[in-house]
C-alpha cells in the first residue's frame, strides 16, 4: 500500500493502475480493460465507469494486487499531487538500472 | 564460521515449504493480499514501486564464497544481474517474481541462508563490526554473540509480534563501526577483571524521531546478557505503543517514559525472572559458539612486505588504494581490505553477479573464505596477507570494484529512494551520483579526507542521515524534490544527530551546496589532519551554514 492514495473526484479523469501478482510488475488497466505494462497505453476512466473498472479490478486478486486510481488528465498524461511518484512508477526506463 | 546444525537446517527448509503453499495460495486467489501480506513480509518480501523486493539475511554481515556465488546466481537468473547491499549488512534483489521466490529460498537454504527476520515487527538482523576478528581494537570477536542473539531471537514465541520492528548491533572495538547508539540496543563488549560483560545502550534510532540510545547498564556480565535482554524486549513488548506505529519504536518508550524510570523497570523485571524463565548459558555453550568464530590459519609474516611495498613505489593508484582501503588486522602481515561498492556513477551498494563471483574467487584464493558486508554497504575481505595486496586490488580493478573512496565523500550510505521505495518521497541515488561528480578527482577526495555523506529519500531515514557527517534528505513539496542538508551527525562512539540547517535546496543546487560546505573546511582546518566533523565542531556549524546557502 502506498503512503498516500489521494481521493480523487468522481469527474476527475483517473487510470487503474496496479501490481502483477505473479511478477509485482507494475501495470494499469488498458482502455480495452485488459493490463499492461506500458503505461503509455493506460485507460483514462471518469465518473461511474472509473469506479466499476477498479471495483473490477478490485475482484481480480490473482492477477492484480492493490489495484487504485491514479490522477491523469484527458489525454492520459500523469497529474496531480502524486506525479513524481507515479511519473518515476512509470518511467519508460523502468527496468534499467538508474 | 557458524554453521547450521540439524535444528537450523530443518526450520529453515520447512520454512521455504510452508512459504512455496502460501505462494501457490497467493496465485490462484486464495489467498487476498491483506492476508498474505503478513506471511510476505515475513519471509522477507516487499511489494515496492516498480516489481516485489526480497531481503535475504546476511547475520551479522558474513558470508562465505560459496554463499556470495550462489547470491550471484540469483543476481542472474532471478533478477536483472546485481543485488543491493544494504545498511543491515544484508542483500535485497529488486526484481525478482513472486513466482520465483519459492525456489530462490530453496536454493538459498542449500547454502544455509534464509530471509528470516529481514521484515515485520521481530528482532531483525543483528549487525556487528565489519572487521570482527580482525580489528586490532577489540577486545574479543563479537561474532560469536551476534550468533548466540541469533539463535536466541529466532522464532522467539514471545517477541514475534512486537510493537515495531527491533533492532540490535554489537561492537568489541574502542571505535564503534557498528553505529550502536542509533540502534534500539546497542551492545559495546567490555572486559571488566578478567570478566566478559556488556555495556547496554537502549532507545537510539533514527527514522522521523531520531534519538541517541540512553546507556541503561555499564556491565552485564555474558551470562546474564540474555535474560537482560529478555528483560529490556518484555518492558518493551508490553508498554511500547501499538495504537501509533510511527510513535512505536522502543525510543519512542524510553523517552516518554525517561531513562531513570525504563531503567527501573527493565531491572524491576529482571530480577522478578523466576529461576525457570532465566536462559542458562554455560561456559561450554559459549565457547562452543566462539568455536565457530575461531581465527583462521594466518601464517607467520614479517611486519613489512617487500612486495607490497614495491607495488606502492611503482604504482600510484595501488599506493593510493592501499592508503585509502585498508585496515590494520591484529595479525601483523595482514590487512582487512574494503572492497568498495561505491564506483563513481553505480547506485551505491549494488554489485553485479560477476563482481560478486570475483570478491568470492578472491576470497576463496587469498582471503581465507572469509566475506563481510559493511552496514556502510561495501564488502570487506577481512584476513588479506600484504604480498597478496597487489593481486587482489589488481583482480578487483579489473572488475570495476577498485574504488579508492573507503570512508570519503564518495563513499556514501544511499537509501534506494524513489527509484525503487514505495515509501519514498524523493530520490536518493541520482543526487548522490551528482554529488559525486564533483568529488571524482581521487586526489582531491583523498585530500578532503574522512567525510560521510549519508543520504535518504524520505524521512524513515534508511541512508541515515541523521548520523552523516552531512546528511541529505530528501522530501516531495508538491510534486517536486527537495533536499534538506543536516550537518554534525556520526554514527560512532561519539555518536551524534545531525541538526538540519535551513531550507530545502532543489536538487540541482545540491551538489554546489555540499562542494562550498567542503571548500570552507579545506580552507579552515587547522591541517589536513584535522578531519572534517572535528573542524564543524569547533567552529560550530553556522559558519558552515553561511558556506552552504552562500550564491553559488
Amino acid at each position: 500500500m502506498t503512503s498516500v492514495r489521494p481521493k480523487l473526484k468522481p469527474e476527475t479523469p483517473k487510470a487503474v493502475t496496479a501490481w502483477a501478482t505473479a511478477t509485482g510488475r507494475s501495470v494499469w488497466l488498458s482502455a480495452e480493460g485488459s493490463w499492461t505494462e506500458d503505461a503509455r497505453r493506460l485507460g483514462v476512466f471518469i465518473g461511474a465507469e472509473a469506479e466499476a473498472r477498479l471495483a473490477a479490478a478490485n475482484r481480480q486478486e490473482e492477477l492484480v494486487t492493490d489495484p487504485y486510481f491514479m490522477e491523469v488528465t484527458h489525454t492520459g498524461e500523469i497529474t496531480g499531487r502524486e506525479t513524481l511518484r507515479e511519473s518515476m512508477r512509470a518511467a519508460p526506463a523502468l527496468g534499467a538500472r538508474p | 564460521m557458524y554453521r547450521y546444525d540439524q535444528f537450523d537446517a530443518q526450520i529453515v527448509r520447512e520454512r521455504v515449504a510452508q512459504f512455496r503453499g502460501q505462494v501457490t495460495r497467493r496465485l490462484s486467489g486464495e489467498l487476498l493480499e491483506d492476508e498474505f501480506k503478513p506471511l510476505r513480509l515475513q519471509n522477507g518480501v516487499y511489494l515496492q514501486l516498480h516489481a516485489y523486493m526480497l531481503r535475504i539475511a546476511i547475520p551479522y554481515g558474513q558470508l562465505s564464497p560459496r554463499q556470495l556465488r550462489r547470491l550471484a546466481e540469483i543476481a542472474r537468473d532471478y533478477d536483472k544481474g546485481y543485488g543491493h547491499f544494504t545498511t543491515r549488512q544484508n542483500i535485497q534483489f529488486n526484481w525478482v517474481a513472486l513466482k520465483d521466490i519459492p525456489d530462490v529460498l530453496e536454493k538459498l537454504a542449500e547454502v544455509e541462508m534464509h530471509a528470516i527476520q529481514t521484515s515485520g515487527n521481530c528482532i531483525r538482523n543483528t549487525t556487528t563490526d565489519h572487521y570482527a576478528g580482525a580489528a586490532q581494537d577489540e577486545v574479543l570477536d563479537p561474532r560469536a554473540w551476534c550468533e548466540i542473539i541469533r539463535q536466541w531471537s529466532t522464532f522467539h514465541p514471545e517477541f514475534a509480534f512486537l510493537p515495531r520492528k527491533f533492532k540490535i548491533a554489537v561492537t568489541a572495538a574502542e571505535h564503534d563501526r557498528a553505529a550502536i547508539r542509533v540502534h534500539d540496543v546497542g551492545l559495546h563488549i567490555r572486559r571488566q577483571g578478567g570478566e566478559t560483560g556488556f555495556e547496554v545502550h537502549v532507545g537510539g534510532g533514527q527514522g522521523r524521531t531520531p534519538h541517541i540510545a540512553a546507556l541503561v547498564n555499564p556491565f552485564v556480565p555474558e551470562a546474564r546478557i540474555l535474560d537482560y535482554l529478555e528483560a529490556i524486549m518484555r518492558v518493551y513488548n508490553r508498554y511500547g505503543r501499538r495504537d501509533n506505529k510511527y510513535k512505536a519504536r522502543i525510543k519512542i518508550l524510553v523517552s516518554e517514559l525517561g531513562e531513570a524510570e525504563y531503567i527501573r523497570q527493565v531491572e524491576e523485571e529482571f530480577a522478578a525472572q523466576r529461576p525457570d524463565e532465566k536462559i542458562d548459558l554455560p561456559a561450554e555453550e559459549i565457547a562452543r559458539i566462539h568455536a565457530y568464530f575461531a581465527p583462521p590459519p594466518l601464517g607467520a609474516k614479517p611486519e613489512v612486505s617487500n612486495r607490497f611495498e614495491a607495488a606502492k613505489a611503482a604504482d600510484p593508484v595501488f599506493a593510493r588504494w592501499a592508503r585509502v582501503n585498508l585496515h590494520p588486522h591484529k595479525t601483523p602481515g595482514y590487512a582487512s581490505v574494503t572492497v568498495s561498492l561505491k564506483p563513481l556513477g553505480v547506485a551505491p551498494g549494488d554489485a553485479t553477479d560477476t563482481q560478486m563471483e570475483v570478491v568470492a574467487d578472491l576470497a576463496e584464493k587469498y582471503g581465507y573464505g572469509d566475506i563481510r558486508v559493511s552496514h556502510a554497504q561495501n564488502l570487506i575481505l577481512p584476513h588479506i596477507a600484504l604480498d597478496d595486496l597487489p593481486a587482489v586490488h589488481a583482480a578487483l580493478d579489473a572488475a570495476g570494484l577498485g574504488a579508492a573512496n573507503e570512508s570519503r565523500i564518495t563513499d556514501m550510505i544511499v537509501c534506494p529512494g524513489l527509484d525503487f521505495c514505495n515509501l519514498a518521497n524523493a530520490r536518493s541515488i541520482p543526487v548522490a551520483l551528482e554529488v559525486q561528480k564533483l568529488f571524482a578527482d581521487p586526489a582531491y577526495e583523498e585530500d578532503i579526507g574522512k567525510l560521510h555523506i549519508n543520504v535518504s529519500g524520505c524521512i524513515n531515514a534508511c541512508g541515515h542521515h541523521h548520523v552523516g557527517h552531512i546528511g541529505i534528505l530528501g522530501v516531495d513539496r508538491k510534486g517536486e524534490e527537495f533536499y534538506q542538508i543536516l550537518l554534525g551527525g556520526r554514527a560512532d562512539e561519539k555518536a551524534a544527530l545531525g541538526e538540519i540547517v535551513g531550507p530545502g535546496l532543489k536538487a540541482d543546487d545540491v551538489p554546489g551546496a555540499i562542494h562550498r560546505v567542503v571548500e570552507f573546511y579545506r580552507a579552515r582546518r587547522t591541517s589536513p589532519a584535522e578531519k572534517f566533523i572535528d573542524t564543524l565542531e569547533r567552529l560550530g556549524h553556522q559558519p558552515f551554514q553561511e558556506a552552504l546557502y552562500a550564491a553559488g
